[in-house]
C-alpha cells in the first residue's frame, strides 16, 4: 500500500476511534442525532465568527464552531430540563441555530462565499498533504495528530471517570443518589462530543463524522451490553469501516469519506442480521430449533 | 429490551476482523500508475483549466480535469481516484481565488512536493471584481474575460515550460496559436453583443458568476443569488427582481448548468402574474464545460454557446 493511501486509512480509522468511542454514550442515552445537530448549528458561530474578525481562516472559524457545538448541547440539555422531549429539544435546537446563521449569512455575508464546506469542513482525500512542519521537517498529517489528540483526551476522560460516567448513562438517578455530580459529567460528555465533532468536520468533513458518531455504537451495542465491551468494539468497528470503505473507494473510484460512512452502515447492516445475541436471521434459526424441539417433545 | 449475555467470543470477533483486513488488502494494493514515460502529467481541477492546458501542452502533455461537466466546484468531492492523480501529477493547474475552497490550501501546501499553479496568479488585483465591503475576497469566475483568461493561459504555459524545459518551443508556439484564438473569440462576442440595442444588454441569471462577462462586454449583469451557491435566496429579492424585470421590459432570463432552476421559475411566475411575460432564455454554462466530444465541451465552443444563447434570446 502506498504512503498516502496508509494514512488515508489511517486517518478514518483514528477518527472513527474518537468519534466512535464518544459516540457510545450517546447511543446509550438516545441522543445519537447530536452529532447531526451540531453539524448544522455550528453555521451560526461560523459566521458570527467571521462577523466578528473579518477572518475566514481555520482558527476563528474552528473557535466559533466549537463553542456553538457545546452550546447546541448545552442548550439540547436545558430545554430537556424544561420538559421538552429530548428529540425535539436537539430538532428545535440545531434548526434554531441553522436559521439563525442563514439569516445573518443573508444579511451580512452574502456576498462573500462563506459557507461550511469552505470554511470549516475539511476532506480526508487531501489529508496526506496536509502536515505539520517544524524547522523544514515534516512531522506528519495535521489531522492524525488532532484527531489522535482528541482520541487520547477522550480515552483519558473516560478511563479516568469510567464508573461516573456509567452510571450516569444508565442509570441517573442511581447516580445522583450516589453523590455523583450527574450534571458535571453530562457537561464533561457534551464538551467531549463537541469538541470530537468539531475536529472531525474539520479534519475529515461533516459526512463521515456524523457517520462515525452513530454508527460504531450502534453496531456495538448489537452485538454486546457490557459498556467495557461496547467501547472497544465499536473502535475496532470504525477501524474497519475505514479500511473497508477506503477498499471500496479504490475499486468503485468514488469519494472516500462517503465509502467509508457507507462501510459504517454495512457494518451495522451485518451486525443487525447476524449479531449472536439480537441478530436477525440468528433469532430466526434459533427460533425454528425452539420450535423442532418442541415437536420433538410432542412426538 | 433483554440484557441477556451476549454469545460471542472475542475469538470471533478477531476473527472476523481478521478476514476483513485480509479481503481488503487485495483491493489496496492495486497497480498505481500505467500511463506512458516521459510525457508530462498534468492535473486540472476545472475543465476551462484543463481545454487550455490541452492546448498549450499539445502531444507532450497528458492532461486530467477532475471537475467533469456539470460540476459545480463549489461542490466538488475528490474521489479514491482523484488522489491517486493529484499524487502522480509533474504539475497541477488550479483556478485559485477560492473557487476550489478549501482544496486550495491543500494545493498551495503541495506546492513543496511539485509545481502546483494557481492560473489566476498572474492576473494584476486592480483587474479583479472585488465584492463591495469585502476587501480581498475576489471573485473567481475570470474565466468570462476572455483578455484575463489569456493571462491564465500565459501562466499555464509558464508552468509547463518550468517542468518541462526541451519543450519550449512547442508550449511557446501552442499559446501563441490558442491566444490567437482566444482573440478571434473576443472579438466574436463583441460581434454578437454590438447585434443587441443598448437597453436590451442586460442578463438575468441565478447566481452571479457573469460579473467579469458583464463588465468586459458591456453588459449589465443582474443576479438573483449571492457568489456563494449556499445563501438561500431572499423573497425580497425575487419581487425586486420581478419589478426591474417589467420596469426595463425584459423578455428573457437565463438558468445556469450549474445551478437549480427553481429560484428563476419563482421569478418568471411572479413576472406572469403581473402581466409580463419573460421566458427562459437557454441554459448557459458558468463553472463547468459540457459533454466532451460536443462544441461545448472545449472553453472557445461554450463561451460561443453562451453568447449565442444570450443574444438569440435577447433579440
Amino acid at each position: 500500500m502506498d504512503s498516502y493511501s496508509a494514512t488515508i486509512v489511517a486517518t478514518g480509522a483514528v477518527v472513527a476511534g474518537a468519534c466512535g468511542f464518544v459516540g457510545n454514550f450517546l447511543v446509550l442515552r438516545r441522543m445519537a442525532l447530536l452529532g447531526d445537530a451540531i453539524s448544522h448549528s455550528v453555521l451560526l458561530g461560523v459566521v458570527l465568527a467571521f462577523l466578528i474578525t473579518g477572518d475566514r481562516g481555520i482558527g476563528p472559524m474552528f473557535a466559533g464552531a466549537a463553542v456553538f457545538g457545546l452550546l447546541t448541547a448545552v442548550m439540547v440539555q436545558a430545554l430537556g430540563r424544561g420538559g421538552v422531549a429530548e428529540d425535539a429539544a436537539v430538532g428545535v435546537t440545531f434548526t434554531a441555530f441553522f436559521a439563525l446563521g442563514v439569516v445573518l449569512l443573508t444579511l451580512y455575508a452574502g456576498r462573500v462565499h462563506l459557507d461550511l464546506e469552505h470554511v470549516l469542513y475539511g476532506e480526508i482525500a487531501y489529508v496526506p498533504w496536509d502536515t505539520i512542519e517544524v524547522g523544514g521537517i515534516s512531522l506528519g498529517p495535521r489531522a492524525l495528530w488532532t484527531m489522535g489528540a482528541v482520541f487520547l483526551l477522550n480515552l483519558a476522560a473516560v478511563g479516568l471517570f469510567y464508573k461516573e460516567f456509567k452510571i450516569c448513562s444508565f442509570d441517573p438517578e442511581m447516580a445522583a443518589a450516589l453523590g455523583i455530580p450527574v450534571a458535571f459529567f453530562h457537561y464533561v460528555l457534551m464538551a467531549l462530543v463537541s469538541l470530537t465533532t468539531v475536529a472531525a468536520f474539520e479534519s475529515v468533513g461533516a459526512v463521515l463524522a456524523v457517520a462515525m458518531l452513530i454508527a460504531p455504537g450502534a453496531t456495538a451495542y448489537l452485538l454486546t451490553h457490557r459498556l467495557g465491551w461496547m467501547l472497544g468494539l465499536s473502535v475496532v468497528c470504525g477501524a474497519a469501516s475505514a479500511v473497508l470503505g477506503y477498499g471500496m473507494a479504490a475499486w468503485l473510484d468514488v469519494s472516500i469519506s462517503g465509502a467509508m460512512a457507507a462501510a459504517a452502515g454495512l457494518l451495522f447492516a451485518l451486525a443487525l442480521l447476524f449479531s449472536p445475541s439480537q441478530g436477525v436471521v440468528v433469532k430466526r434459526l434459533r427460533r425454528r430449533r425452539v420450535g423442532l424441539r418442541k415437536e420433538d417433545v410432542l412426538q | 429490551m433483554t440484557c441477556g449475555r451476549p454469545g460471542f467470543s472475542p475469538r470471533s470477533v478477531t476473527a472476523v476482523a481478521a478476514a476483513l483486513v485480509l479481503l481488503l488488502a487485495g483491493a489496496l494494493f492495486s497497480p498505481f500508475s500505467d500511463r506512458a514515460e516521459a510525457r508530462v502529467h498534468a492535473v486540472a481541477t476545472t475543465g476551462m483549466i484543463a481545454d487550455a492546458v490541452r492546448a498549450v501542452g499539445g502531444d507532450r502533455v497528458d492532461v486530467v480535469g477532475l471537475m467533469g461537466p456539470g460540476v459545480d466546484p463549489h461542490l466538488y468531492r475528490a474521489s479514491q481516484g482523484d488522489v491517486r492523480r493529484l499524487a502522480s501529477a509533474d504539475i497541477i493547474f488550479y483556478n485559485g481565488l477560492s473557487l476550489e475552497g478549501r482544496m486550495e490550501e491543500i494545493l498551495e501546501r503541495m506546492a513543496r512536493q511539485k509545481p502546483t499553479v494557481a492560473v489566476s496568479e498572474s492576473i494584476p488585483a486592480a483587474l479583479l471584481l472585488e465584492p463591495e465591503g469585502f476587501a480581498g475576497q475576489y471573485d473567481p469566475h475570470i474565466w468570462f474575460d476572455v483578455a484575463l483568461w489569456k493571462m491564465a493561459v500565459e501562466r499555464i504555459r509558464d508552468g509547463l515550460i518550468q517542468v518541462d524545459p526541451e519543450g519550449e518551443a512547442v508550449y511557446r508556439a501552442n499559446a501563441e496559436a490558442y491566444l490567437a484564438e482566444l482573440d478571434e473569440l473576443d472579438a466574436y462576442i463583441r460581434r454578437k453583443v454590438a447585434e443587441l440595442p443598448a437597453q436590451s444588454r442586460v442578463l438575468v441569471t441565478a447566481h452571479d458568476a457573469f460579473g467579469y462577462f458583464g463588465r468586459a462586454y458591456g453588459i449589465e449583469v443582474v443576479g438573483l443569488q449571492g457568489i456563494s451557491t449556499d445563501t438561500e435566496v431572499g423573497l425580497r429579492d425575487i419581487q425586486n427582481l420581478v419589478a426591474f424585470l417589467i420596469e426595463r421590459r425584459i423578455r428573457a432570463v437565463f438558468v445556469e448548468s450549474s445551478v437549480p432552476r427553481r429560484a428563476l421559475e419563482a421569478v418568471i411566475q411572479g413576472a406572469a402574474s403581473r402581466g409580463h411575460t419573460v421566458a427562459i432564455g437557454g441554459e448557459l454554462f458558468s463553472d463547468a464545460l459540457g459533454e466532451p466530444g460536443t462544441p461545448e465541451g472545449t472553453y472557445a465552443g461554450m463561451m460561443r454557446y453562451n453568447i449565442d444563447t444570450i443574444v438569440a434570446a435577447l433579440k
